[in-house]
């Protein structure tokens, strides 16, 4: 524990000297800090951070709550769940990387996702028109005599999806529909495009990173909503509360505190992702795949280049704040929402 | 509070579901909950069994990718066994050894009115792989094999040509002989044994025991990278590869199996060291009361908060001055054990007081208490610990990469795959290797999970909560 006070009280000193690991530590003042804001490539990778972290963040809460809740109702199969799901959390994150970075070849799995769907897109989109104007006129003419039929209702859902897909189908074998040829070569990671405000290098590592940690997520969220008594859907569904109502009156209070771990695991956990970015290394452009935590590494162990420590721990405090800041505020966001 | 439509306000012309319908809605909607599930499993799934199929490919970056080859064909698993045994006597394995007689058929096709003329064979000195592989190569097939054509005969088959009408093919099979040169017999083994054969665009390669790893010059050039493979040469060809081939030059010795041995060295004596500093810190943050053990507690918090960017810095210069860099101490020592020493407190604080008191009062001091009471009575937490410990110190990657630069035996199994990546993974493109460095990275910690799954399980939502 002292270790590891030390070592946080020397990066901060280190933070106001020019030092590169062999000639002793000058006191330079704020340069470093003034270094940094000048930096074009930290204010990159600042963004970066903050772009992805919320990103993942987000996205993962959201579907491990959604499969969570998903799972509950497969009560059954939990064992089989647990290992399929927990599989992806506890392999390491090398190993998870190199198994996505093959999928995100430039020839690889993901561009043959993503020309079979470009071939067959009249065949999909005609399928998703034909399930919602079959749902839609399901649901309607369902309405006229009966009460309380939700438009997602589920038995509709399946007899108009499999009306689509005999639409689809007949379409298809009739020769209505042509199948698009196309050879793609997409760059998911050797690239400098972007997609809204981040790299799309770094929309493919969200992609993984949401893929790895979504199952122990769904597990934490899973052990809340075992503990939530049933009597309580019982009463709001007496009362006419339909699902989700149910969902947003019953089970988000409920799950307020695992929300809060899973939150603040995700934040932890994103603002400091380094394996992944390092793995990829020359496999993609510096620029978009660079994060704090990485510019703190880069800066520290340069290639080609003397150690630049001041910078690095400079950067590396502001990681930490960030990270401190980020927790702090989630935390006392949700207190107010406790007190509701 | 939430019940807004009274039944009244609906017009008496609607009715309510009849239950038979409500009971089939039901059912729609657990169809759907499972339809999902699957979705889900599958794609969680999926990607790793794809994946593991690719890591068995020739070319995983084959396209269109096909799951039906070789390495997944029970016919070719025989054929190559047989390949295997003629070549080395060994059926598993394979190989070239003094005495070998290969016997090894190709079938070639023609329409009627083309000759099929015999294919030009020969054992080339290739080089398997690349870069190192190439450098540690000592012996190859052609110095020391000789191929000759043994017999052929004719046959017509029907076949659909491009138009798909059924026509009459002539094909011709070729029977080769790969023997072991006679004037070398006290020749060394040699792994494997390239053939290539030359033929005509005109005519097509329909059937040989194990299929040509590459077509070069439109079909023209076909080349089997090893035709004496054995069983599980065939099927586990990239895992041989990623052992053979990465090697460091100086010793010749496989350096993925020096990684593999560093990384368990380092995860052993992590889950020693965690082990005993989470019971101890835990013990005293739980029982005794001094002065600042509640600053220790909110230290211990804080510092799972604090990316390990922000403190190497230091660190690494603390393990240099001690001289520590690029040995497996400074990877054990560097760690925080904030979340096992919290695990620990809350077993702790859980166990019963009476006891401790009532040992304490037949005159035991408190380390006794603790080791002969407490701790025994701990093992379920202890074994927690020490599964997290382990998986943790395994999957680390930052701090090897930071304290352990060099020499290249000296890497750990996640920092090795960086740079496994590097030499193969880069323009060569030589994925099948990546990927079955990455698969053999995650043997221990498989096992691990499939001997302590209920133990993993629970330990994850132990460390969320707290």
């Amino acid at each position: 524990m002292l270790f590891f006070a030390y070592a946080i009280v020397r990066t901060a000193y280190y933070s106001f000297t020019d030092f590169d690991l062999f000639k002793a530590p000058s006191f330079v003042g704020m340069s470093n800090y003034t270094a940094l804001v000048s930096d074009e490539l930290f204010l990159l990778a600042l963004r970066n951070t903050i772009g992805f972290s919320l990103i993942v963040t987000t996205t993962q809460t959201v579907l491990a709550l959604g499969l969570a809740v998903l799972v509950n109702h497969a009560v059954r199969a939990r064992g089989l769940i647990r290992t399929v799901f927990y599989l992806p959390s506890i392999m390491s994150s090398a190993a998870m990387t190199l198994i996505f970075l093959w999928l995100f070849q430039r020839n690889g799995f993901m561009t043959a996702i993503a020309s079979v769907v470009l071939a067959y897109r009249q065949h999909i989109l005609l399928f998703l028109v034909g399930m919602a104007a079959l749902q839609g006129a399901l649901v309607l003419n369902a309405r006229r005599s009966y009460e309380g039929i939700s438009i997602f209702d589920p038995f509709f859902l399946l007899v108009a999806a499999v009306g689509a897909l005999a639409l689809a189908a007949s379409c298809a074998l009739a020769g209505l529909l042509s199948v698009f040829d196309n050879n793609l070569l997409i760059s998911w990671l050797n690239t400098q495009r972007h997609f809204l405000f981040m790299p799309v290098t770094l929309w493919s590592v969200a992609l993984m990173n949401v893929f790895t940690t979504v199952p122990t997520l769904m597990l934490l969220f899973l052990a809340g909503l075992q503990s939530i008594p049933s009597s309580l859907y019982d009463a709001a569904e007496v009362d006419g509360a339909n699902a989700f109502q149910r969902f947003r009156h019953i089970t988000v209070p409920a799950l307020r505190p695992v929300t809060f771990a899973v939150v603040t695991m995700g934040v932890i956990g994103t603002l400091q992702m380094f394996d992944q970015v390092a793995i990829l290394g020359d496999a993609a452009p510096l620029a978009s795949r660079v994060t704090l935590a990485y510019y703190v590494y880069e800066n520290a162990f340069p290639a080609g280049a003397s150690s630049r420590i001041g910078l690095a721990s400079a950067a590396a405090l502001v990681l930490g704040i960030l990270t401190i800041a980020a927790v702090y505020v989630q935390k006392s966001v949700g207190v107010k929402e406790k007190g509701e | 509070m939430m019940a807004s439509m009274p039944a009244a306000e609906v017009s008496p012309s609607r009715r309510r579901l009849p239950a038979g319908a409500l009971r089939r809605r039901q059912l729609a909607a657990s169809a759907w909950v499972y339809l999902a599930f699957l979705a889900v499993a599958t794609i969680m799934a999926g990607t790793f069994v794809l994946a593991f199929i690719a890591s068995l490919k020739v070319d995983p970056l084959e396209r269109p990718f096909r799951i039906y080859f070789d390495q997944l064909n029970p016919a070719a698993w025989v054929a190559a066994a047989r390949l295997g045994r003629e070549g080395a006597g060994d059926a598993l394995w394979g190989g070239l050894a003094p005495g070998a007689n290969v016997h090894f058929s190709v079938t070639y096709a023609a329409p009627a009115d083309a000759r099929i003329v015999e294919p030009r064979a020969e054992i080339p000195r290739r080089r398997p792989g690349s870069g190192i592989a190439a450098a540690l190569m000592r012996h190859y097939a052609a110095d020391y094999a000789s191929i000759a054509l043994r017999s052929s005969s004719s046959a017509t088959k029907q076949a659909r040509d491009k138009r798909g009408i059924r026509q009459g093919w002539q094909a011709r099979t070729f029977v080769y002989e790969i023997t072991y040169r006679s004037d070398r017999h006290n020749g060394p083994w040699i792994e494997r044994t390239p053939v290539n054969l030359t033929a005509p665009t005109s005519q097509t390669l329909i059937d040989s025991p194990i299929s040509p790893s590459r077509s070069e010059r439109r079909g023209r050039l076909l080349s089997w990278d090893n035709i004496t493979p054995g069983a599980l040469g065939l099927i586990f060809n990239n895992y041989r590869r990623v052992i053979s081939e990465t090697a460091d030059l100086q010793t010749g010795k496989s350096l993925i199996g020096s990684w593999l041995g560093n990384s368990l060295a380092i995860a052993t004596g992590r889950l020693v060291l965690t082990l005993v500093v989470a019971s101890l810190a835990g013990y005293a943050l739980a029982r005794l009361k001094f002065r600042g053990s509640r600053l220790l507690f909110a230290a211990a918090l804080f510092s799972m908060t604090i990316p390990a960017q922000v403190t190497f810095a230091s660190n690494y210069l603390i393990f240099r001055d001690l001289s520590l860099l690029n040995t497996p101490w400074s990877v054990i020592v560097v760690f925080v054990a904030s979340a096992n020493v919290l695990l620990m407190k809350q077993f702790f604080e859980g166990f019963p007081r009476e006891i401790e008191e009532a040992a304490i009062v037949d005159g035991a001091n408190r380390f006794q208490v603790f080791c002969k009471i407490v701790l025994p009575n701990a093992k379920p937490a202890l074994l927690v610990n020490a599964i997290l410990a382990f998986q943790g110190a395994w999957n680390d990657f930052f701090w090897p990469l930071v304290l352990i630069t060099s020499p290249p035996e000296a890497l750990t199994i996640q920092v090795g795959l960086l740079s496994l990546r590097r030499s193969f993974g880069g323009v060569q493109g030589d994925w099948g290797l990546v990927l079955a460095g990455a698969f053999i990275s995650i043997v221990p910690v498989v096992i691990l999970f499939v001997l302590f799954q209920r133990h993993i399980v629970s330990t994850e939502f132990a460390k969320g909560t707290t």
